[in-house]
């Protein structure tokens, strides 16, 4: 299986390239770096919670529009839980 | 890709006992078709106006020139989320443990380009398993 980060770096690679198919323009990927070097000099990943915090519970709606609540699931095992930015 | 990414340890995140969930700001329109789309059997949450992320302490705000740059590539947040404001949390993948609900394993990064391998997930959750539970 190949490493999620390989395949993240592979598809990086074909977006900066400018090529087909993204043909990403070069201002607009240093500004995406540029917003990505601000975001991280914020300090925002060491504001985030740790290891060792007490994870916060939550009620949230699935795709299905059905409850799901992380108590209930915590209840019968351990929970990863993924943020992610969306489906574009 | 992280969530296919995900999707391939799934099974064997089911087989010690521990769950996966994805969250995102997004509304139930679009998890409904990412869900489908990338044939997942794991759910898919709407964090709406990013409450859970906020309480984790992932949000940010676009800034304008970003926002422009993303709405130009069709990211329109704002429908996206059901609200104005171009928030969005940074990738953050957390175990947490049965006992106490306390976070063993935090990735998070405020460069998206950057996930941690799935593999090293499995491994954190199999140590949790091993251990004995309070």
């Amino acid at each position: 299986m190949t490493r999620l980060q390989e395949r993240l770096d592979e598809f990086k690679k074909s977006f900066e390239s400018g090529a087909p198919p993204y043909n990403a323009m070069h201002e607009a990927i240093e500004t995406m770096h540029r917003a990505t070097a601000e975001l991280k000099a914020t300090g925002i990943e060491e504001r985030a919670l740790q290891v060792g915090a007490r994870a916060p519970s939550f009620t949230l709606f699935n795709q299905d529009h059905v409850q799901v609540a992380s108590a209930e699931l915590l209840s019968r095992g351990p929970l990863v839980v993924s943020f992610f930015r969306g489906h574009w | 890709m992280e969530l296919e990414a995900l999707q391939e340890i799934y099974s064997q995140v089911r087989a010690v006992g521990a769950e996966i969930v994805a969250i995102t700001a997004e509304i139930e329109r679009y998890t409904r078709a990412l869900h489908k789309k990338l044939n997942l059997t794991f759910d898919i949450l709407t964090d709406l106006h990013l409450r859970t992320a906020e309480q984790f302490r992932l949000v940010f705000t676009l800034p304008d020139y970003l926002r422009e740059l993303y709405n130009s590539f069709g990211s329109t947040l704002d429908r996206f989320h059901d609200e104005a404001d171009y928030r969005l949390p940074i990738p953050a993948r957390y175990v947490i443990d049965k006992a106490g609900g306390i976070i063993r394993a935090a990735d998070v990064n405020a460069d998206y380009t950057i996930r941690p391998e799935p593999a090293e997930t499995l491994r954190q959750l199999r140590k949790l398993s091993a251990a004995p539970t309070a």
